[in-house]
């Protein structure tokens, strides 16, 4: 065995051992640092099949930026509070194991049948050291063939950003029965059960009166600054 | 140009470890000094000559510290999370050129190259380990069961996030007109054309801001702010994993300036002196801006630190690209000529 495949080995063994710690750990914070762990693995994985610019990009999106997020909105909420994640429905668990058990055979039958060694691509590595490395193939192709899909893809994240937006509104911008609803924010400690609690009345929650101690709040938790200075 | 082996790469990266982990010792020292002297004081002077020794007396006196695990904590995430903050740092030292040239080591008679790696993704390997410092932050934080550390943590993701997203949108410039992510081929256009702070003047300065405040130096340094986390993310740590997390944020520090000397101020270039030292001049010029900074400027609000990042530096970072790419678009087509 050469270095290159006792590498692979040593990133795949710790990339499949995390990942199942993120199924398997009953603390979502160790459940999402056990993929920022998968995922360093997976990147480097990419560096050994020579995609550099992948592995980077890799680390930079997902563990530089997306679970950091993921994390940021973990930590806001208490795991107790989240009954559903520790006790799923039966129904679920079964159908989980029934999904994952089928996808694991899938895979064990391309893997034992050899048909995952398809035919060679169009970029092999020769003609990716020739295009000066595989950062401006990438952005050459990226720019020129897939010009469509790659803008397609743009217009749906500035959907969501506008939806993003919409919904950090500060309550001045919004009328009527939307002004309470809408604004609802982590930054309310206190917002989201009265609302809910509201609806379960049927009162409109604008006008929803104080309504005492619904057992659920924690009247200890800061208010988390997310960038409204008031 | 022969092409030097193994052994000497590594031998030049045990060099540039020692280097940075006595550099961090001494910027200690040098911190407080420029700090005292800007507010009028003395600073350390009683151990060693001008206080010299300061740094060390601080190491055996945090080594000698008791590791307190507060009762309520994460256990093995809090012990694990100082350790992230440190170890991360270092990487992106690989890809920083010391020079260009290939010397000819005497008595061994071996080539050596003054930088570790020249990987074609350069730059954006520098982001990507910067990025994942952070975590150690923001685990710390969580981990440590008190409130004060985990809005501290809150405060570190919310706030990396933000300012990592202007620190990659500034390089864009810099890439739109060298064409390469290579920090090598970046340093030789800036020898062959003209320094990049010439002609890249607004990226240069907000990745200045983002780099500080990504590092989390004053005055972007919510996540501590003493005035009212108590000490933010790192408040349960005591000895020498606080020192872990202190230390770490010196070595970010040092790996903004180089980047910031070599994609904006020629990296190694310079007259008379050899390359690595004109490299060293230019990183102690903009650790000398931090502390700086720091004497000068209060600490940030956290509303005016989001508005800054979303509603300044964004839409001018997207402005300075846009027109750096009508320039090199200008230039290519030849509708100006230079």
């Amino acid at each position: 065995m050469d270095w290159a495949t006792i590498i692979f080995y040593l990133l795949a063994a710790v990339a499949v051992l995390t990942a199942a710690g993120v199924v398997f750990a009953r603390n979502p914070v160790h459940s999402a640092f056990a993929l920022v762990i998968s995922f360093l693995n997976v990147a480097g994985i990419y560096v050994l099949l020579g995609a550099e610019f992948l592995a980077a990009v890799q680390v930079i999106v997902y563990t530089g930026a997306i679970l950091v997020l993921f994390l940021f909105v973990i930590m806001l909420v208490r795991p107790e509070d989240l009954r559903e994640l520790n006790t799923a429905p039966r129904v679920q668990t079964a159908l989980a194991w029934l999904l994952g058990l089928a996808l694991f055979a899938e895979l064990g039958l391309v893997i034992a049948t050899g048909v995952l060694t398809g035919a060679r691509g169009p970029y092999p590595p020769e003609e990716v050291a020739a295009a000066g490395g595989n950062t401006q193939l990438i952005g050459r192709i990226l720019y020129s063939e897939f010009l469509l899909p790659f803008e397609v893809a743009s217009l749906v994240l500035l959907v969501a950003v506008v939806a993003a937006v919409i919904l950090g509104l500060p309550d001045r911008f919004l009328t009527g029965e939307r002004a309470r609803g809408l604004s609802l924010s982590l930054g309310h400690p206190t917002g989201a059960d009265r609302v809910l609690e509201a609806e379960r009345r049927g009162v409109p929650a604008v006008d929803a009166p104080d309504l005492g101690e619904p057992g659920t709040i924690d009247t200890g938790r800061a208010p988390v600054g997310a960038g409204r200075g008031r | 140009m022969p092409s030097p082996g193994l052994g000497m790469t590594a031998a030049f990266m045990g060099f540039v470890l020692i280097v940075l982990l006595s550099t961090m010792a001494i910027l200690t020292w040098f911190e407080r000094k420029v700090l005292a002297k800007m507010q009028d004081r003395y600073g350390p002077t009683r151990t060693g000559p001008a206080g010299l020794l300061q740094p060390l007396a601080d190491g055996i006196k945090l080594l000698a510290k008791e590791d307190v695990v507060p009762a309520n904590a994460d256990r093995y995430m809090f012990l694990f999370a100082p350790l992230i903050t440190f170890a991360t740092a270092f990487i992106a030292f690989a890809v920083i050129p010391f020079g260009l040239e290939t010397v000819t080591v005497p008595i061994i008679n071996q080539p050596l190259r003054f930088f570790i790696a020249d990987v074609n993704i350069g730059l954006l390997f520098v982001l990507a380990v910067s990025s994942l410092g952070v975590y150690g932050i923001v685990l710390g934080g969580y981990a440590s069961g008190n409130r004060y550390s985990l809005l501290g943590g809150l405060r570190a993701a919310a706030q990396v996030i933000s300012y990592e997203v202007i620190l990659g949108l500034s390089l864009i410039g810099p890439f739109l007109l060298v064409g390469s992510l290579r920090l090598t081929e970046i340093t030789r256009w800036q020898q062959a054309n003209v320094w990049l702070v010439v002609v890249q003047l607004p990226a240069f300065i907000i990745f200045l801001i983002a780099g500080i405040a990504e590092t989390n130096r004053a005055p972007f340094d919510l996540p501590e702010a003493e005035s009212e986390l108590v000490g933010g993310f790192h408040t349960e740590y005591s000895g020498f994993r606080f020192s872990l997390f202190f230390l770490g944020e010196y070595v970010a520090m040092l790996v903004i300036s180089a980047v910031a000397s070599v994609v904006f101020l020629g990296g190694p270039a310079g007259p008379l002196l050899p390359g690595p030292i004109w490299l060293a001049l230019k990183v102690a010029f903009f650790i000398f801006l931090y502390f700086w900074l720091r004497a000068t400027l209060p600490r940030f609000r956290y509303d005016q630190l989001m508005g800054l990042a979303w509603k300044l530096l964004l839409p001018a970072v997207l402005l300075h690209i846009v027109v750096t790419a009508l320039a090199r678009l200008a230039a290519v087509e030849g509708w100006l000529r230079f």
